[in-house]
């Protein structure tokens, strides 16, 4: 036990990268499922069509090889990226998929009436979005979106391949240097726990807190 | 205030609204009536563009909307005949994640781009007037039916419209709430409101509207004045339909 906190300082910073990692693949996870969704239900053929195949084609594949293939695959073409960076990359790209489908579903189930009254007042399609029917769909979306934050917390230990040196690769680099496992590994998964439920809490918050009109 | 020229309403093969020729007047209140499926909402509709027509043309609002115009044109028209006219659907469609006075003054914040104030001000006045002031800071779904759908006929006044276009008000009401619904549009027929009213309020209609308009399988089959209509009604179809009444 004396070796893990000993390390502790570095235990907590791959925690940190964990959180970092997790965090801004899901902002940019969230940014490309708006445009997504979007697509999906107002974008002419030929969009509609790109947008579903990314999709398809993410939720289809592993997201280990999704990391890979941002990581060494585009060496192939030139592009060495930082760990780091790949990840981020590698993760939003997935993460958008998953998120596009959470947010298409929540746009699809608010009421057409919505729309309707919105135009009979003289609003634009976009202002429509953007005031009605957006607003309405978020809230329908952060349960499931949530659970995908939490599932990406767990996803991000994936990178620990790429060399990213987050939660995991931490302990692993530690236990290369001890030779003891169980400690380290039983710290982290401690840590991803509170992390986890850290999260899970914080969204029980922000649904109750946006559920006061129903 | 409308004037339709052979308009036509089709969903696919399925023909909706044939070539209809109606006319509601400046400052008149005008019932449609009829069996369900003969498409009253569908002619309501297109009156405000929310369906678009698939023949002939009409001109609502001062504003001339014909089939053949493009799509642009007509996104064009329609857009300015909705700043026009005000509508209320059956299902009150208020947005829930507003308040009763965000709900009201939306449009005069984001279309007419109105200072807050000045919107709050003309928000509360509408409140008043349909007797729900005291409820302006709630959420839609802490209201009876009722009151949800006076709501609704505020946010439809807010805008200033020159016309007001209701789809069965109180179809999806308790008995018990009609009244209170239908005594606020009574108020704006006596203010003088144009008005075109979808409503199966038989005695409603006969009270409140200047003439009544009878449909059935997409056409126009009777129209007159309430007296006339409800006492001694022309057609076999019209007939029929007032006995089941
Ligand atoms: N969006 C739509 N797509 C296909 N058919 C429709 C649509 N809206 C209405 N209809 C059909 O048009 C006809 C008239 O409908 P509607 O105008 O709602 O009648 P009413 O309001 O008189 O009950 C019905 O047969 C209905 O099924
Ligand atoms: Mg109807």
């Amino acid at each position: 036990m004396d070796v893990v906190i000993e390390n502790l300082p570095f235990l907590l910073r791959g925690a940190y990268y964990t959180l970092l990692i997790t965090i801004v693949s899901m902002f940019f996870g969230s940014i490309i499922a708006v445009f997504v969704a979007v697509a999906r239900l107002k974008g002419n053929r030929p969009i509609r069509w790109m947008a579903r195949a990314y999709v398809s084609i993410i939720r289809g594949t592993p997201t280990l090889v999704q990391i890979i293939i941002v990581y060494y695959g585009l060496v192939d073409y030139g592009i060495k990226l930082q760990p780091l960076t790949a990840a981020y990359i590698a993760l939003s790209i997935s993460i958008g998929a998953y998120l596009s489908e959470t947010l298409r579903g929540a746009l699809q189930s608010i009421p057409k009436g919505q729309m309707e009254a919105a135009y009979a007042s003289g609003m634009t399609p976009v202002q429509t979005m953007r005031r009605i029917i957006f607003p309405q769909a978020i809230r329908v979306a952060i349960p499931p979106a949530g659970n995908t934050f939490i599932g990406m917390l767990k996803e991000t230990s994936l990178v620990s391949v790429i060399t990213v040196t987050e939660l995991l690769r931490s302990s692993q680099l530690l236990i290369a240097q001890y030779y003891v496992y169980m400690p380290f590994y039983i710290s982290i998964a401690i840590m991803y726990w509170i992390m986890s439920t850290g999260f899970s809490f914080l969204l029980e918050r922000l649904e109750k807190r946006l559920s006061i009109y129903v | 205030m409308i004037k339709t020229t052979a308009l036509s309403k089709s969903f696919q093969q399925l023909e909706v609204l044939k070539e209809i020729d109606v006319q509601v007047n400046s400052g008149e209140v005008v019932a449609i009536l009829g069996p369900s499926g003969s498409g009253k909402s569908t002619l309501l509709r297109c009156f405000n563009g929310l369906e678009e027509l698939t023949g002939g043309s009409m001109q609502v609002c001062g504003v001339l909307v014909d089939a053949k115009q493009s799509k642009k044109e007509r996104t064009k028209r329609i857009r300015q005949i909705r700043l026009n006219t005000g509508m209320v659907f059956q299902q009150f469609n208020l947005y829930p994640h507003k308040t009763v006075l965000q709900n009201v003054i939306e449009a005069l914040l984001i279309v007419k781009k109105w200072p807050k104030e000045r919107a709050v001000e003309k928000g509360e006045s509408l409140l008043a007037r349909v007797g729900l002031l005291e409820k302006k800071d709630v959420y839609p779904s802490r209201l009876s039916g009722g009151q949800q759908q006076r709501v609704a006929i505020a946010r439809a006044l807010a805008m200033e419209p020159d016309l007001m276009l209701f789809d069965e008000p109180t179809s999806s009401l308790d008995p018990e709430l009609v009244d209170e619904v239908l005594a606020v549009i009574k108020e704006l027929a006596k203010d003088g409101m144009t008005m075109a009213v979808v409503t199966h309020e038989m005695q409603f209609a006969r009270e409140v509207a200047d003439r009544i308009i009878f449909m059935a399988d997409g056409v126009i089959v009777e129209e007159g004045k309430p007296e006339a209509f409800f006492t001694n009604p022309e057609t076999d179809r019209a007939k029929k339909f007032l006995k089941k009444k």
